[in-house]
């Protein structure tokens, strides 16, 4: 048995000897981290490194094959992904996953779900203080939206708006979640120059509102902007691990990019 | 032990039969991913048709059984190309059973319209002179049917194996989109295997129609049974369909024989439920489809524009005074299927709810009206409770039904969760027909006092209008605050994406079951008002037809809105009984509403109505606000 290493009331996650495999295919092989709480901290890596199975694993959408996460001191084995999301570990998904046949107002309110307290008959009955709830609710979702610029697609179906927006959406239905650690897959995939800026300034005042932001993203610049903490995934391995000039001058990591991929970090 | 032969014999006959329906549905199945709800229907026209050309016209009965396949070919066919293949590029699979529920339901109707009511049987093949074997007298028809069955299985294997047609069948069945790159013309592998499976169909009622007698509606019991026995084998097996048939019909013959038939059904049903849920490949393993495991089954059909608020309380308020003021201008027939009507929208709007918002399918619904209906009459009728307490029982047992029910059926999802509610219904319809003790049986339970509360008894219709009327607007008030708040979104969210639901906190199991006994209880509810307005309930006003006339309101009126179930429930209810040509037609008429609104009108009347609103130029709100801080 090997030592568990120990890890400091400092993590937000704390990630342990962790294992998938698909079939012969060894997703995610023997990883182990820390995300320090308070921390904007940066997962990079080529196409198919494992990334986002990390973060289905971490979720518990998918099932572990051998490790454990925890958060906050909390181990996370065993749980629902609905209640880890509870507890406050939030995500988003690489292709944005709005829900169709709800207005973008609607998408951002169903975030808020994590903290709704009115019960079923509370509602049902009309009852003063829940309709205060939704008030307020429906009053922070319009200010996000708002800070967004999103306010004019208020009433809009959410799978109407272009895919940039549409992450955008979906970021703000996370974010208003006030999560402690929220979980970014990709986030500026498909956005153009502007929303890619609009983007970074979000995830910095986010990251200043005391969230722990743990992103993965291809887009380096954004990366080596705005993370304090950059972890690199190569073939399901943690290969390098350090602050941004560090990732940037490490070969290894340039190695990965260049061997696998078409796209040299710039 | 000659009658124990006898029995098995006779087992082993309807065995066949049944394995032949159910050949037809593993073809379209293994196919096409569909379960295809109509198969029996083609049976009743094989018989029919059969009996139409050989005693009406007089045709030799070879000649005349010929020409009836040949006459379930060209449907079959026709169906395949205009609707089933039309579906299947349209609809989820989860519509695509709506849609066969929905043709099982346009065959019924039409053959009404064409052979009647009464029950038809053809002559024995060769003469009614029985073969005796060791005893037992053995009919010669006997012979035939497993023949029959025989060589079909022959045939098919052979037709599977070892040609190219088979081949190419084959490999649609393995990966369609592979078939496809492959050159081969899926399209027309499917339009051939659901005619095949007709005209299969059809040559099963050609079998069965000397032994037992046939009517219009007499497709869904072989649907049922064809239906039971593939599952049990294994959805899409050949070998496990024809293993379920002959085994479902030994066991059906002896347990009726033994026991009683009500035992039989009820023990059929318990084993598909059984099977459905701890073996969904069934007992022989051969099975279901990849995509019937997909994670996210959206079910994209409902209403996608939503009225804003002014609009519908203008609407709400509009519609309540109609509703109150109704009574001073009609009067009786109008006024009694107004309050049908009434009670109808109460059970759709549940419906809704689980369907339509939550995005479960339930093939099942009546089967809590039932409950309802039932637990309110017979703890008055039989225990002298009083109305208010029959309701209150009535909703106690269908709420635990749910409970048990959900829970059984919390891993399945998609097309095998409705066939677990159908499995449901068809279950509580036995139960309704054979426990004659406490339900009267087929021909139902009379005596059933009026609703009375606190000494004032609805006798009259117009009270008994109010009464049905103000409880649909108290429900309909209720479930519009409920959907509206963050509740309505946690199922809405579930309906469309479960894993993004569950990436925001929401627990997906437990707003199912919410959903779940929220429906049941509003179908409870209508059961008893039901009970309580006829002064009389009958297994077929609560059957397992009644779930499908729900699904056809709610998907002709549109789903995911409460006012959709209004406009569905005055379509089927109201439309009917005003136009009289209608009321002769009308399973028909629901037949081709429900394949006709799944088809071309997804988005229901309902959905039409809030696009065309919503495409009139509004009032433009635009307020752009530059980037700031976040203020969560
Ligand atoms: N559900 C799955 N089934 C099979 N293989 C998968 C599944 N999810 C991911 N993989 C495989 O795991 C590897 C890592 O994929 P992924 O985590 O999506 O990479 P990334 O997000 O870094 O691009 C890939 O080889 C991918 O094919
Ligand atoms: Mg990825």
């Amino acid at each position: 048995m090997t030592a568990q290493p120990v890890h400091g009331d400092g993590a937000a996650l704390a990630i342990r000897g962790l294992r998938k495999a698909f079939g012969g295919v060894v997703a995610i092989d023997d990883v182990s981290f820390d995300v320090p709480a308070g921390t904007l901290t940066a997962l990079i890596g080529p196409n198919g490194a494992g990334k986002s199975t990390l973060f289905n694993l971490l979720t518990n959408l998918y099932r572990t094959d051998a490790g454990t996460v925890t958060f906050f001191g909390t181990p996370l084995a065993g749980k629902t992904s609905d209640a880890i999301a509870r507890l406050g570990l939030v995500r988003t998904f690489q292709t944005a996953r709005v829900f169709p046949g709800m207005t973008v107002l609607e998408n951002v309110l169903a975030g808020m779900h994590v903290s709704a307290r009115s019960p079923i008959w509370a509602h049902a009955f009309a009852d003063a203080r829940a309709r205060r709830e939704e008030r307020t609710m429906t009053r922070r979702a319009e200010a996000l939206l708002d800070a967004i610029g999103l306010s004019a697609m208020r009433d809009r179906d959410a799978t109407a708006l272009p895919l940039g927006s549409q992450k955008l959406v979906e970021l703000a239905r996370a974010v208003i979640a006030r999560p402690r650690v929220l979980l970014l897959d990709e986030p500026a995939a498909g956005l153009n120059d502007a929303e890619t800026a609009q983007l970074a300034r979000l995830l910095v005042a986010i990251h200043r509102s005391g969230t722990t932001v743990f992103v993965v993203e291809h887009n380096m610049s954004l990366v080596m902007g705005i993370a304090d903490n950059v972890l690199v995934l190569d073939a399901g391995k943690l290969i390098a691990s350090g602050s941004p000039a560090d990732i940037q001058a490490n070969a290894a990591v340039i190695e990965a990019y260049v061997g696998r991929a078409t796209a040299v970090p710039t | 032990m000659d009658a124990a032969l006898a029995i098995t014999i006779g087992g082993l006959v309807q065995g066949s039969v049944f394995a032949l329906v159910a050949i037809g549905f593993a073809l379209v199945y293994r196919v096409t991913g569909t379960v295809n709800l109509a198969q029996g229907a083609f049976v009743v026209l094989g018989a029919l048709t059969t009996y139409s050309f050989e005693q009406t016209l007089g045709w030799p009965a070879a000649l005349a059984a010929l020409a009836a396949l040949a006459v379930a070919a060209i449907i079959g066919y026709l169906v395949a190309v205009c609707i089933f293949a039309p579906g299947l590029r349209r609809l989820p699979p989860s519509g695509m059973v709506m849609l066969t529920g929905g043709l099982l339901t346009l065959f019924e109707g039409a053959a009404l319209l064409v052979w009647g009511s009464q029950p038809y049987q053809l002559p024995p093949f060769s003469g009614y002179q029985p073969v005796a074997i060791g005893g037992a007298k053995i009919p010669t028809q006997a012979f035939w049917d497993v023949g029959i069955t025989a060589v079909v299985v022959v045939a098919l294997w052979y037709v599977l194996q070892r040609t190219t047609f088979g081949k190419a069948l084959r490999a649609c069945a393995e990966n369609p989109s592979a078939a496809t790159l492959m050159g081969i013309d899926v399209e027309r592998v499917r339009v051939f295997s659901y005619t095949a499976a007709a005209v299969l169909g059809a040559l099963s009622g050609i079998a069965i129609g000397p032994v037992v007698s046939l009517q219009f509606d007499g497709g869904r019991f072989f649907t049922v049974y064809g239906f039971i026995s593939v599952a049990i084998g294994g959805m899409g097996s050949f070998a496990g369909a024809l293993l379920g048939g002959l085994g479902l019909g030994v066991l059906q013959q002896l347990g009726a024989a033994y026991v009683s038939s009500i035992f039989a059904t009820t023990l059929a049903i318990a084993l598909l439920i059984v099977t459905l849920v701890s073996r969904p490949n069934g007992l022989f393993g051969r099975g279901a489809r990849r995509e019937d495991n997909r994670a996210a089954a959206a079910h994209p059909i409902g209403v996608r524009t939503r009225i804003a608020p002014r609009t519908a309380r203008i609407a709400f308020i509009a519609a309540a005074a109609v509703v109150a003021l109704l009574p001073v201008f009609v009067g009786g027939g109008a006024l009694s299927s107004l309050s049908i009507a009434g009670i109808v929208f109460i059970a759709v709007m549940g419906l809704d709810v689980l369907m339509g918002f939550a995005g479960q399918i339930s093939l099942g619904h009546a089967a809590f009206v039932a409950i309802g209906g039932y637990g309110a009459a017979i703890a008055t009728v039989r225990y002298g409770f009083p109305p208010l307490a029959g309701i209150a029982i009535g909703l106690v047992a269908s709420l635990a039904c749910a409970v048990v029910l959900s829970l059984i059926t919390v891993r399945l999802r998609g097309i095998y969760m409705a066939l677990a509610t159908l499995a449901f219904g068809l279950l509580v319809d036995s139960l309704a027909v054979g426990l004659s003790e406490l339900t009267g049986g087929p021909s139902g339970l009379t005596g059933v006092p009026h609703f009375s509360v606190g000494g004032y008894t609805f006798a009259d219709a117009r009270s008994n209008y109010y009464l049905v009327w103000g409880i649909a607007l108290v429900v309909f008030v209720l479930l519009a605050n409920v959907l509206r708040s963050d509740f309505g979104r946690a199922l809405r969210a579930i309906r469309t994406d479960q894993t993004a639901a569950l990436a925001l906190g929401i627990d997906v199991p437990r707003y199912k079951l919410y959903a779940f006994l929220i429906s049941a209880a509003c179908a409870s509810l209508a059961g008893s008002l039901y009970a309580y307005y006829f002064q009389f309930l009958s297994p077929d006003m609560v059957s397992t037809p009644r779930s499908l006339e729900y699904v056809t309101m709610l998907v002709i009126g549109g789903e995911g809105s409460l006012a959709g179930p209004l406009l569905g429930v005055l379509l089927l209810v109201i439309l009917p009984t005003a136009i009289q040509p209608l009321n002769q037609a009308k399973t028909l008429f629901a037949g081709v509403v429900l394949v006709g609104g799944l088809l071309l009108l997804p988005q229901g009347i309902l959905g039409v109505i809030t696009a065309a609103i919503a495409r009139k130029p509004a009032r433009a709100a635009v307020h752009s606000t530059p980037p700031g801080s976040v203020p969560t």
